[in-house]
């Protein structure tokens, strides 16, 4: 094939896509007189299925709308509403958002005050997901779906050594040693990525030794790293590369045992990978208590949205009981609401369990403003004392300094 | 006397060494490749394993067929491929005629021009999407093909144009005079005697302003809302986990770039102007 040829090929592929997609059109188009309610969702291919076939055609129905979808990823959509924002072309009428990355869009004026909407919340709604979405005494996002992450465990290497899932630190100890003893490497692991995904892991311990994260240098958080220091040489390699996404990956690749993730590990791992030794509970007490950082999504309506009243309606439609109701039984989704029961899966139903009783004992992240501080201050840290082995009392009252220092 | 030997021995183990060393190194860019392929072939079984093996034991197509009839593939392949290549258009018809002239500018002058250019690539990406994005958006150029490629073009024309420079650079002046002298304008030297000798640099640049383009993310990520890019669409599957899928979206992400390097690579020849003046 000679020059002329290949270009002319090329050429005519292109002038064929470019007209296709002219002809088809790319958005989904709506009936005459319809409204288009676009909203942005970070959701896995089968809960899209579920959402477009099952809870959108209802509210299409009894609102004659047609709602476009849009896939955004958390961390993508304060940039991308950011752009939209400054330009002065909202596209986007309504969100769900990661209940961990709201505070960059408070700060930077994206999404609308709900104050005045504060009374559409269902009275049934779990009463600790409410502040999450609170900022300077002002409700900027609704309820919506509760999440917490659950330990998951390879059930098999377990019974292989007749261990069982640890219920409290010294158990976990235990186990991590036990692993590394028999296979000369740890496989136990943390999510020691020392980003976001580590300073959930810290709140948790830190909590569960009674301590508090905004103040770190208190008795608990001392304890806290301390064990954390104690247990690092037993843990996989794999614990500083672990975050939300490659700790499904340990798990299913059986690199790592044992290691909390978000339970959408459970359609990766078990479902899709076919791993059905990877079981879930609902985690390990410190020496105080149970504690569980209170994760999930929340609804938010952006500045500048061509829809609000529609959004208004479809954030109401939501939160109600039969959406609610919907979620848990066809995505096995934890409801918001005490009153929305389903019915899971079979298969999912021990996983369910997990997330449920983890939820009980979960408590949300506080909002603050001076949140990077934390966020630094906790994984610094972790890093020198965990990781470098520096003396835990010095090392946490200049980190607890600095967040103090912030405070003001 | 002894200096010749030591040259014949080193050559000797030039020439012993030289095909092991390209097949070594041949290996290590392919491997990942392979494994790619593989994972997008194989079984959880093979796959999901402390120790999984290197060849592939249980075949299976249901990775490719799940993505195959899921309806995402086309829109995103199509959107990538009409930017790369509307990209790499537009880059070539602009950028060639700028380098040839930059190339016959006084040393002093060319350089600046130069250094100019690549002023213009010192910033990252990533600093500069966002107010791009933002006129963009203004002009209702989201979620359009036209947003994409002119997105795209800012990147590459100056990195295209600074290829075609030191392309055009060799090209010796006498070629032209020669060409004049024989009664033809400058436009019909340009273009029956620079542009001809120039095919190779040209095929080149093209070649890596369409592979940018293909794997272009920052941008792609501000100016796509409904219909994504095909990296795009990969970074969709590795957020959400799914191994499988994002090792055959990968890999459907490498095959077309297979295409272009191989229809490309006949036009990469070094000895062009070999005996061009006498």
């Amino acid at each position: 094939m000679n020059f002329k040829k290949v270009i002319s090929l090329f050429l005519i592929m292109v002038l064929t896509f470019a007209i296709l997609s002219g002809c088809t059109g790319t958005k989904e188009q709506a009936s005459k007189g319809q409204k288009v309610l676009r909203v942005s969702m970070a959701l896995g291919e089968s809960e899209w299925e579920v959402m477009k076939n099952k809870v959108f055609p209802i509210f299409e129905k009894e609102n004659n709308v047609k709602i476009e979808a849009v896939q955004i990823e958390a961390s993508d959509l304060i940039t991308k509403l950011e752009a939209m924002h400054k330009a002065g072309k909202m596209e986007i009428d309504i969100i769900t958002q990661d209940n961990m990355q709201l505070a960059q869009l408070v700060e930077k004026g994206l999404v609308e005050d709900l104050s005045e909407y504060r009374d559409m919340i269902p009275e049934n709604v779990i009463k600790a997901l409410i502040p999450v979405g609170e900022f300077n005494g002002k409700l900027y996002f609704m309820p919506y779906r509760p999440n917490v992450e659950i330990n998951f465990y390879n059930e098999k290497k377990f019974n292989e050594y007749g261990i069982k899932p640890p219920t409290n630190w010294d158990e976990l100890l235990k186990v991590a040693k036990t692993f590394k003893e028999k296979e000369g490497i740890g496989r136990v692991a943390i999510k020691g990525t020392l980003d976001g995904n580590t300073t959930v892991q810290l709140f948790e311990f830190i909590r569960q030794a009674g301590g508090d994260p905004l103040v770190l240098n208190d008795e608990g958080s001392i304890k806290a790293y301390t064990f954390l220091k104690k247990l690092w040489p037993y843990l996989s390699p794999d614990s500083k590369k672990a975050d939300w996404n490659t700790m499904n990956k340990y798990l299913a690749t059986e690199s790592v045992y044992y290691g909390a993730n978000w339970p959408f590990g459970v359609n990766v791992i078990v479902r899709d990978g076919g791993k059905k030794e990877i079981k879930a509970h609902a985690g390990f007490a410190g020496p105080v208590k149970k504690s569980k950082v209170l994760g999930g999504e929340v609804i938010g309506i952006p500045v500048g949205s061509p829809n609000k009243e529609l959004a208004v309606k479809f954030m109401q439609f939501l939160m109600s009981k039969e959406t609610q109701e919907l979620l848990v039984t066809e995505m096995g989704w934890p409801s918001c609401r005490t009153d929305a029961y389903g019915k899971v899966e079979e298969w999912q139903k021990p996983y369910f369990e997990a997330v449920k009783e983890a939820l009980k004992v979960s408590q949300p992240r506080p909002n603050v403003t001076y949140w990077d501080t934390v966020d630094k201050a906790l994984n610094d840290a972790f890093r020198e004392i965990v990781i470098e082995g520096k003396d835990v009392k010095a090392t946490l009252d200049k980190y607890a300094k600095a967040i103090a220092d912030a405070k003001k | 006397m002894m200096s010749s030997v030591k040259k014949d021995r080193l050559g000797k183990i030039i020439d012993a060494s030289f095909f092991p060393l390209l097949i070594f190194f041949s290996l290590i860019m392919l491997i990942p490749v392979y494994i790619l392929v593989k994972v997008s072939i194989s079984q959880p079984v093979d796959v999901l394993t402390q120790h999984p093996t290197f060849l592939i034991r249980n075949f299976t197509w249901d990775h490719w067929i799940k993505v195959l009839t899921s309806g995402k593939l086309w829109p995103a392949f199509r959107k990538s491929f009409t930017v790369a290549t509307l990209t790499a258009i537009f880059a070539i018809i602009i950028a060639t005629p700028a380098s040839y002239v930059i190339s016959r500018l006084p040393k002093k002058v060319k350089y600046v021009v130069i250094l100019g250019l690549f002023f213009t690539r010192m910033f990252p990406n990533v600093g500069i999407a966002l107010p791009i994005a933002v006129k963009f958006l203004k002009w209702n150029l989201m979620d359009t093909y036209i947003g994409l490629v002119l997105a795209h073009l800012i990147e590459q024309l100056p990195f295209i144009t600074w290829i075609l420079v030191g392309t055009f650079e060799v090209i010796p002046v006498d070629l032209e005079k020669s060409a004049m002298i024989d009664g033809a304008s400058r436009l019909r030297a340009l273009m029956s005697i620079v542009i001809p000798n120039a095919a190779p640099g040209i095929a080149v640049a093209t070649l890596f302003v369409w592979l940018n383009s293909w794997n272009e993310f920052t941008y792609a990520l501000y100016l796509s809302l409904s219909e994504n890019t095909l990296p795009l669409q990969v970074y969709y599957y590795v957020n959400r986990g799914g191994f499988f899928q994002t090792a055959t979206y990968a890999t459907i992400l490498t095959i077309p770039v297979a295409v272009v390097t191989y229809a490309l690579q006949r036009y990469l020849k070094s000895d062009y102007l070999g005996g061009a003046i006498k």
